[in-house]
């Protein structure tokens, strides 16, 4: 797997700049063939993964597909049935949790409500047995890190719910955590504040370039933020795994696809090569071009995948790459305007900016695409 | 709101409010009542008087509260320990073995007060373990027949404090006497407490078990009530049931004071 | 999260944890089953271990006296329960009233409350010189109390039916509670009277607490001893008094033994009821411990 450019821009030694960079240091998160299985039922099958260090990862997927298995795998709150799992070059596979040097950070916060937000942040700290020296310095510079300072003597119950998840964040700094794990941080939130602690969670990383952490969240829009690599999982399988921006404009299967920015998903035949990474596809009666990033070969059948931008509409018919179709529906949402078109009898969905005389539902209307913006998707053996 | 109109309302309550006040009210006035009557030979008491009350603070009754109140407190202690203890250790097991252990915690509960006070009886009137004519065997009866409830308040508590705050404690590196020190037990305190003052107030007014066992020495406010109703003293046997009432209630409201300080907190 | 949920089981440690809870275990193995066994032993006679005190103790008339008083007793008094719990918990509940929440305060500590100080009030309400009765004799210028129902059966039941009332009470207003009101208020749009609502509407929602609290008051009043021995009428001998008057009063223990080990088959039976009706309604233990 490549070194995330994040890694590249800021290599570990210990001269980096910013003072908090050295308060936590980053490892690797490997997972070697891990399964977890609850008698019959197993829950994630064979996932191979490792986080760099320094590097944010999200698991992204749908409710039970295994995502949040594989982070309190790594937690040890779950004890896999076969495969290893190394934080750096340890085996923690059958250690405690208390012994990883973890931080974990989920979705209610899950604050000591007996203790003040200070003694919260102390917890991991006096549990190793730190000084009360090292407490008093430590505890405001974390708190610091996620602009809590002033409140370090409330009780949880005193904050909201973006400050309470501030407040998790840095206890589980705190102790200087080799890996810091996210458990949905962001979804009890509502979505005003979600948007801003989701800007507070990228600077805080820009901070702590050293810092590995595996973030699962089920909103696609989170890990397009901050993840520098995403894997997309379903029914205890890792789907799909690759570098944020290449996951997203060329998802290698149809799940992929469907799940991280709902492309449309058009059956295409008689796949040409036409030079480079392009390829020209039979689409009903047009003669379609598309990259065949994944490089299928001639003649498979495979699904050409557009993502509601990717339409405009065509002045002329005639324009290269143009297709036609019914319009189902118009939606104005404000700053975008949602169509559905009936095209070859797919239905698909683009977005535009308004239009003062949008389409009529009913219409045929001739949408095209840039060919480079659009790639070539393997079919897989099921559906979705 | 069930029911709409007003006069129906009206009729609901004329038919509630009323049997609410006889079924509940009129039994803890007539016993306060009598509390400090002379004489009850007509509609009201006559002679209102605080002999019963000095009666009840001067001669033996008093020794009985006291029995009462150390009784109820050493029983519910031990019973809380153990209950807690019991509860912690069934918390981390799962499967068959558990649900038999479970079972067999909460069975005193189910086990008639009078038929625990014959066993104790006669297990503990011959070696090796002779205890009858002792303090401790009330003290065992007692501490035998709330320990399925503290247990049970305890259980309960524990599945209602938030997983995820003890598994982050675990995560933060808290080994597992540190996180019982300072994230279980804490969390777990109203529950401790709402356990122990439940046990308390069982303790208080146990008599089957009691009144089976008890010995000469240690007799406590429940048996000494019904000895002096027996005899006819009603009145002191009301005080003496007026103070085990208000005794019982000012320890209940006092934990329960000091349980929702812990909960809000 | 459906993932959530499934790896809510902590991690398998090694198996000695189990090991924590044998001290606990070993003080009640001591102390109650150890005693209990005892019972158990001594009713099949001191030295040659036989069935005939069995028999002779089953057979004989006070027991069948004594078990079917047991048995009346409970069964009336938790009818009465279940009734007026109902009903008193719908008001409460329903047609709030100004200090419907004392009252439902109130029904906490009564459960808190020894059982026999109910006996004693109704000495002073309900006895041949109670209130009542003194009220009546004036009203009606009667020479004799015209209500005796104290010292008999009745009096016994309507004793537990009020002490035991909030045991059915408790769980009904935890459930009315987290009730949802909209329900009523469709209904009520929808054109059902109060009487259509209740019983198509909360007897169903309240069924999974009614049977809890109902076998839970079948228990307790199959067990009450208080009461009872505080009423002490003469003709009403439930078991638990009946292993008290042979333990206490005419030192046969082995007759008071087979008695109890009845007693203690009969309410280990009316707990696996409970048990039952409390696993069938789903974990939530409806406001019951």
């Amino acid at each position: 797997m490549a070194q995330t450019a994040v890694v590249e821009r800021t290599p570990r030694t210990e001269s980096v700049v910013s003072p908090a960079a050295t308060i936590s240091g980053g490892s690797r998160i490997t997972f070697d063939n891990v399964s977890v299985a609850y008698g019959a039922l197993t829950v994630l099958e064979s996932l191979n993964l490792t986080v760099n260090p320094g590097e944010i990862v999200a698991l992204i997927g749908p409710s039970g597909s295994g995502k949040t298995t594989a982070l309190r795998a790594v937690a040890g709150f779950v004890r896999p049935s076969a495969g290893r799992i190394l934080i750096g070059d340890r085996d923690v596979t059958y250690l405690a949790p208390y012994d990883r040097q973890i931080g974990m950070v989920v979705q209610n916060y899950a604050l000591f409500p007996h203790m003040r937000v200070e003694e919260n942040v102390a917890f991991g700290l006096r549990a190793h047995g730190a000084g009360e020296e090292v407490i008093r310095n430590r505890v405001p510079e974390c708190l610091a890190i996620v602009g809590m300072s002033a409140y370090a003597k409330r009780y949880p119950r005193e904050l909201s719910g973006g400050q309470q998840q501030r407040v998790a964040i840095a206890r589980a700094l705190a102790p200087k955590p080799q890996v810091l794990l996210l458990d949905e941080p962001l979804s009890a939130l509502d979505a005003q504040i979600r948007r801003s602690m989701l800007d507070e969670l990228a600077k805080l990383h820009r901070d702590l370039p050293n810092l590995t952490v595996l973030y699962v969240t089920h909103d696609q829009s989170e890990a397009l933020t901050l993840a520098n690599h995403i894997g997309i999982m379903r029914d205890g399988r890792l789907k799909a795994f690759g570098e944020s921006q290449s996951l997203f404009r060329h998802p290698p299967n149809r799940f992929a696809a469907e799940f991280l920015g709902r492309a449309n998903l058009l059956p295409v035949t008689d796949l040409r090569p036409d030079g480079g990474q392009m390829a020209r596809v039979r689409f009903g009666q047009a003669m379609l071009s598309a990259r065949n990033h994944h490089g299928i070969p001639a003649d498979k059948e495979c699904l050409l995948c557009i993502r509601p931008h990717d339409f405009r509409f065509s002045r002329a018919a005639e324009e290269p790459n143009s297709i036609s179709g019914t319009v189902l529906s118009v939606q104005w949402q404000g700053d975008v305007q949602n169509i559905t078109l009936n095209i070859g009898g797919e239905e698909a969905r683009m977005t535009s900016a308004p239009m003062a005389n949008p389409p009529r539902i009913g219409e045929t209307i001739a949408v095209h695409f840039n060919p480079a913006e659009v790639t070539l998707v393997p079919e897989d053996a099921g559906r979705g | 709101m069930l029911v709409w109109s007003k006069p129906w309302r009206l009729a609901a309550w004329a038919l509630t409010v009323p049997l609410f006040l006889v079924v509940y009210g009129l039994p803890v006035g007539v016993i306060v009542l009598a509390g400090f009557s002379g004489q009850w030979n007509d509609i009201l008491p006559s002679n209102m008087t605080l002999v019963h009350y000095s009666r009840a603070f001067h001669t033996d009754s008093y020794d009985a509260l006291k029995a009462s109140l150390l009784t109820g407190v050493l029983a519910s202690a031990a019973a809380l320990l153990c209950g807690t203890w019991a509860a912690l250790a069934l918390r981390g097991m799962r499967g068959p073995s558990k649900r038999v252990l479970d079972l067999l915690f909460f069975i005193p509960s189910a086990v008639p007060s009078v038929s625990v006070g014959l066993a104790l009886l006669v297990a503990f009137s011959k070696p090796p373990f002779l205890l009858n004519g002792t303090t401790w065997i009330v003290l065992i009866a007692h501490f035998i027949l709330i320990s399925a409830f503290t247990y049970g308040n305890v259980t309960a508590g524990l599945a209602r404090i938030p997983a995820d705050c003890e598994q982050v404690a675990e995560s933060l590196g808290a080994r597992p006497f540190y996180r019982l020190r300072r994230v279980t037990l804490p969390l777990l305190l109203p529950y401790l407490v709402g356990a122990f003052s439940l046990s308390f107030a069982l303790s208080m007014g146990e008599l089957g078990a009691t009144v089976m066992v008890y010995p000469p020495g240690w007799v406590t406010l429940p048996v000494k009530i019904f000895a002096l109703s027996d005899r006819g003293a009603i009145f002191d046997a009301a005080t003496l049931a007026t103070i085990l009432g208000v005794a019982t209630m000012v320890v209940l409201l006092g934990l329960s004071r000091l349980s929702t300080k812990a909960m809000v907190r | 999260m459906a993932d959530t949920a499934l790896t809510a089981a902590p991690a398998q440690r090694p198996n000695i944890d189990g090991l924590w809870v044998v001290p606990p275990l070993l003080v009640l193995a001591v102390l109650f089953f150890y005693p209990l066994g005892l019972i158990v032993r001594a009713s099949f006679g001191e030295d040659a271990p036989s069935l005939a005190t069995f028999e002779q103790v089953l057979t004989s008339s006070r027991f069948l006296d004594g078990l079917y008083h047991t048995v009346v007793i409970a069964v009336s008094a938790t009818a009465g329960c279940i009734v007026l719990g109902f009903v008193l918990s719908l008001v409460i509940a329903f047609v709030p009233f100004p200090g419907a929440k004392l009252a439902g305060r109130l029904i906490d500590t009564v459960i808190a409350l020894p059982t026999f100080l109910v006996t004693l009030a109704f000495t002073f309400i309900y006895g041949s010189a109670g209130l009542l009765n003194e009220t009546l004799m004036h009203v009606f210028s009667l020479d004799l109390p015209p209500i005796d129902f104290l010292y008999s059966q009745w009096g016994v039941i309507l004793a537990e039916t009020t002490v035991y009332t909030p045991f059915v009470m408790r769980p009904l207003l935890a459930t009315f509670a987290t009730f949802d009101q909209a329900q009523i208020e469709v209904a009520s749009s929808l054109g059902a009277r109060p009487l259509r609502i209740i019983r198509q509407i909360l007897l169903p929602a309240s069924l999974p607490a009614l049977v809890a609290g109902g076998s839970l008051c079948l228990l307790l009043t199959v067990n009450e001893f208080g009461i009872v021995l505080f009423i002490g009428a003469k003709d009403v001998i439930t078991l638990p008094l009946l292993i008290y008057s042979k333990a206490i009063q005419e030192f046969d223990y082995t007759t008071a033994c087979v008695i109890a080990v009845v007693n203690v088959a009969l309410s280990l039976g009316l707990y696996s009821l409970y048990r039952l009706a409390i696993a069938h309604f789903g974990g939530r233990r409806a406001g019951l411990v």
